[in-house]
């Protein structure tokens, strides 16, 4: 029975400032009671926006343009507020994109749970139904008492999660719920949101960006461009037979880790202006098989092989054929990608290594923090030993907590190890004890360390141009002055790709895209020619269709520029892309390292193989359907 | 492009044309922005055309004033009649003239107090929140310091005790009682600010602190400052006017306070001398309220949110 039908739904937001832009366009697709539906698109595609029209949260400048949301019988639509507050959180929940800043900070867990019983007259002992919720998602009975600081990401995101299911809706619409979250994190959670599935019925709208989720959870999924749905079709249709151009690009970004071979594709390009009128298929620009209708004819989404889809090529069955396999899905679909560029594993036997330009030896790190009465101390990082080499990639593995970031702390003198040295030998001088650097010294040293940042929307000031993000530098460390502030800054950007620099250094932050901002990022780092760049997550917070470019860049500029690279992540996949060597970090303690393929391929560790087990993998149901079952094992409780 | 005029064009030249346009046209809006978003709302442009009456009339307080304010040769105590608009004071002054030339002190005395306060407050706050430890510790305590100490009596008795007379002395009287809840926005803002990654990003480019707090944190906080100096220039002219009124101000200069204090001296009440009250009274609420319309549209400023209604 259909639950939810949205019908030629279009918003428009209109700014007073901007043109108006319509983020989505003449939607429709139903939601059967019980299914589970995913919704696809990049960033910037409309499905957020998509997802709050259908709970009617818009907020001005967004408002709905056209067509009507039905649920359960009821025009959402055109319902008044007090017939909404009835529907909404008792039928339709949400857990939000930030749910983790969505708990009030000042009340504690049972009050949040409290609040939603009050407000929909629910009686009885909070207390029980509350634990009984918290029961559902696997947290323990204390996390009542706690305030939502005490929590970690993944445990608020469960109690949002526990919240949305308070009052045993009939459709939950989840919005990015684990982006920001490491792979093991949002590998229970999903487990667990599928589990809960299966117990209570209810259905869902899983938005994401993140391909491989989608597909693995999913019965259908929607693929969104440019605010229309290009592609509706099953999970395994769509696995098996993606039909639409954008949806085989977007697969082309997984790929099993363990494999002897890896690649993956990204879709160069970005997705479309909405706020100009657009002819023709709106991904002509960035599609490897447009062809001249494909410019002129704005294509209608139509059935197609038991699915529906929007590509005037698909529908004209003339797309090439791809033979997909579960295993090398990946590369035939790279192949099938004239346009994009490939990324493969660096593979090979290491050519002869350099000598090491920065030693860590035997490092520790020991935090003491002051609770109430009595101290605590906690061990971040014991007993670490590593060596970084020119033209070499040394990837650090670890999920949150695990003390990643500590290290490049201790790299960069940020901070200062409890014991152990950190030793920087590729100065022309002596070598430099980082551990003991403070002053001017230590300003000195970061001319040969530099770092790229994981969030690059953060990373660069809001009020400033590029032009001078990238001066700093240049007039700090390479003492540039005048003219040749700008022309090495232009050099700079045209070597992260960026060209022509001329349109790029004006630019204010908010003008650029994630993918952009990530590689000026990098123009910085690179500015006062360092030996060393340490890398910490630089591709987590970007799409999944462009990480791949960003990795492409990194691994480029390590072997021709001859840098160190310290890459730290949670996600093997890109490690096996990009790194030499792989460091395995659990807890502060190293418990794995050696040559990517090693390591990856034939992880010995228990705690390797939870981290690879944890990696989206749209293909690997496929390929290992018997051991769904040993990866909920393997969780981590809590 | 060989295809005849496509909606589409190629790759490439489709989003950085576009992109490079944006550009243009920030770069030609970029001055006047701010003034656009506060002139957009309807109380804000209220506020601001007030202000500017204001401002213009103590520009031109000389051309307008018919009289020598301090010039005593009336009748005195005259209600308003055509030659004396509002009347004349107990010594013969005109009104009117004085209240015009008063409207000067009180915007010289807004302006220089707000922004010798949001000054103070600027320097002490940011160099609290962005170093932190015991310099922190230090400004702080003057900070708090500054807050529990009521600002009146300790106005009130600086101004009595100082050996000096005059305008300066006000305004730095002002100033130094006024700064404290600015100082503490500015530094819970700068412990936001200065954990971001942009800041983290100026110390590995090299750049030192003062050029850090200088050029990364300042830009961002401009509308904060802004509505800061707003609240400073508006408690200056009203304290102006309180110790005016209670007769600490300077007597050789005329502002709508000394008025208000002559016109209770000279028993305005009881000769009926309604007009010679009420003026600089009325004058200083409008001018109060000018700033407080300005503040409705200097929230839209820092908060992108309410520009669209």
């Amino acid at each position: 029975m259909t639950l939810l039908q949205v019908e030629n739904l279009s918003v428009t937001y209109t700014p007073r400032d901007l043109p108006a832009n319509r983020a989505v366009h003449d939607v429709t697709f139903d939601i059967d009671e019980g299914e589970f539906v995913g919704l696809l698109g990049e960033s910037g595609c409309g499905k957020s926006t998509l997802g709050n029209a259908v709970l009617r949260l818009l907020s001005p400048p967004a408002r709905i343009s056209g067509g009507r949301v039905v649920f359960d019988g009821v025009d959402v639509t055109t319902a008044s507020e007090d017939e909404l507050r009835a529907l909404r959180w008792t039928d339709l929940s949400t857990v939000f994109q930030s749910s983790m800043n969505s708990l009030n900070p000042v009340i504690r867990v049972q009050a949040q749970f409290a609040d939603t019983f009050a407000a929909h007259r629910i009686p009885g002992d909070v207390t029980a139904r509350a634990t009984e919720l918290l029961e559902l998602v696997s947290l323990d009975r204390h996390v009542l008492r706690a305030y939502p600081h005490e929590l970690s990401g993944g445990m608020k995101q469960r109690v949002a999660l526990a919240l949305a299911l308070a009052l045993r809706p009939k459709l939950v619409v989840l919005d990015e719920p684990t982006t920001g979250l490491d792979v093991v994190v949002q590998r229970s959670i999903l487990t667990r949101l599928a589990e809960l599935r299966r117990e209570l019925g209810f259905a869902v709208l899983f938005i994401s960006h993140d391909l491989g989720t989608v597909l693995e959870m999913a019965d259908r999924v929607m693929v969104m461009y440019g605010g229309e749905i290009v592609e509706n079709r099953t999970a395994a249709g769509m696995l098996h037979e993606p039909r639409h151009p954008y949806t085989r690009g977007l697969l082309g970004s997984y790929a099993d880790p363990r494999l002897p071979d890896v690649q993956v594709t990204y879709i160069p390009g970005r997705p479309p202006d909405l706020s100009r009128p657009h002819r023709g298929c709106l991904f002509t620009p960035r599609c490897p098989h447009a062809e001249d209708a494909c410019r002129e004819v704005h294509p209608e989404l139509l059935p197609e092989r038991g699915g529906l889809v929007r590509c005037l090529v698909a529908q004209e069955d003339r797309l090439p054929v791809v033979r997909l396999g579960a295993a090398d899905a990946a590369a035939t679909i790279g192949s099938h990608f004239p346009a994009t560029g490939a990324l493969t594993d660096p593979g090979g036997t290491p050519d002869v290594v350099a000598e090491a330009v920065l030693s860590v030896d035997q490092v520790s790190k020991r935090y003491t923090t002051r609770r109430g009465l009595r101290t605590s101390t906690t061990d971040a990082v014991r007993d670490v030993s590593f060596t970084l080499h020119p033209g070499r990639v040394t990837a650090l593995v670890g999920q949150s907590g695990s003390g990643k970031s500590t290290i490049a702390r201790l790299v960069t003198g940020v901070e200062r190890p409890s014991s152990g040295e950190v030793r920087f030998e590729g100065g022309s001088g002596p070598t430099v004890r980082v551990d003991r650097l403070r002053g001017r010294a230590l300003v000195d040293y970061r001319r040969h360390v530099q770092m790229v940042f994981q969030d690059p929307f953060s990373a660069l000031n809001p009020t400033r141009t590029v032009a001078y993000a990238l001066s700093r530098p240049l007039v700090n460390f390479a003492g540039l002055r005048g003219t040749a502030i700008r022309e090495r800054s232009a050099q700079l950007l045209e070597s992260v790709g960026l060209a022509p620099a001329g349109q790029f250094l004006d630019k204010l932050p908010h003008q650029l895209s994630g993918g952009q901002r990530q590689r000026v990022v990098t123009a910085r780092a690179l500015a006062p020619d360092p030996q060393v760049l340490i890398a910490d997550e630089p591709i987590s917070m970007l799409d999944v269709s462009i990480r791949a470019e960003i990795l492409e860049l990194l691994g480029e500029l390590v072997r021709n520029r001859r840098l160190a690279m310290l890459y730290i992540t949670h996600d093997l996949l890109s490690a096996r892309l990009l790194a030499d060597e792989v460091l395995v970090l659990n807890q502060g303690v190293l418990v794995e390292r050696g040559p990517t393929r090693d390591v990856i391929g034939a992880a010995r560790d228990d705690y390797t193989r939870l981290l690879l087990d944890s990696i989206p993998n749209p293909f690997a149901p496929a390929k290992r359907s018997g051991d769904a079952s040993v990866v909920r094992s393997a969780q981590p409780g809590g | 492009m060989s295809t005849p005029a496509p909606a589409v064009p190629a790759p490439g030249a489709d989003t950085e044309g576009l992109q490079v346009a944006a550009t243009e046209q920030a770069r030609h809006s970029r001055l006047p922005g701010w003034f656009v978003i506060l002139w957009r709302n309807g109380k804000c442009r209220i506020g601001l055309l007030m202000l500017g009456a204001f401002v213009l009339v103590a520009l031109l307080a000389p051309l307008i004033a018919p009289y020598d304010p301090r010039g005593d040769d009336f009748p005195t105590s005259l209600a308003p009649t055509g030659g004396h608009w509002l009347g004349t004071t107990a010594q013969g002054e005109d009104v009117f003239s004085q209240l015009i030339v008063g409207a000067r002190t009180s915007l010289i005395v807004g302006l220089a107090a707000g922004l010798l306060s949001t000054l103070i407050g600027l320097v002490i706050g940011l160099t609290a929140g962005y170093l932190q430890g015991w310099v922190d510790e230090v400004l702080s305590f003057l900070i708090n310091l500054g807050l529990v100490v009521p600002a009146l009596p300790l106005m009130v008795t600086l101004a009595a005790y100082a050996p000096v007379r005059g305008l300066w002395l006000i305004i730095a009287v002002i100033s130094v009682t006024g700064w404290a809840y600015g100082a503490r926005i500015k530094r819970s803002q700068i412990i936001t600010l200065r954990t971001r990654d942009y800041i983290t990003a100026a110390r590995f480019a090299g750049d030192g602190t003062a050029r850090i707090i200088a050029r990364e944190i300042v830009p961002n906080m401009t509308s904060l400052i802004v509505v800061g100096f707003m609240g400073a220039a508006l408690g200056a002219i009203g304290g102006e006017a309180g110790l005016a009124f209670l007769g600490l101000g300077d007597p050789q200069t005329v502002s709508w306070g000394t008025m208000l204090n002559q016109a209770s001296l000279g028993g305005a009440l009881l000769t009926g001398q309604w007009a010679w009250l009420i003026a600089p009274g009325l004058a200083l609420s409008l001018l109060i309220t000018s700033f407080t319309l300005i503040n409705f549209g200097i929230d839209a400023l820092s908060n992108p949110h309410l520009r669209e209604d």
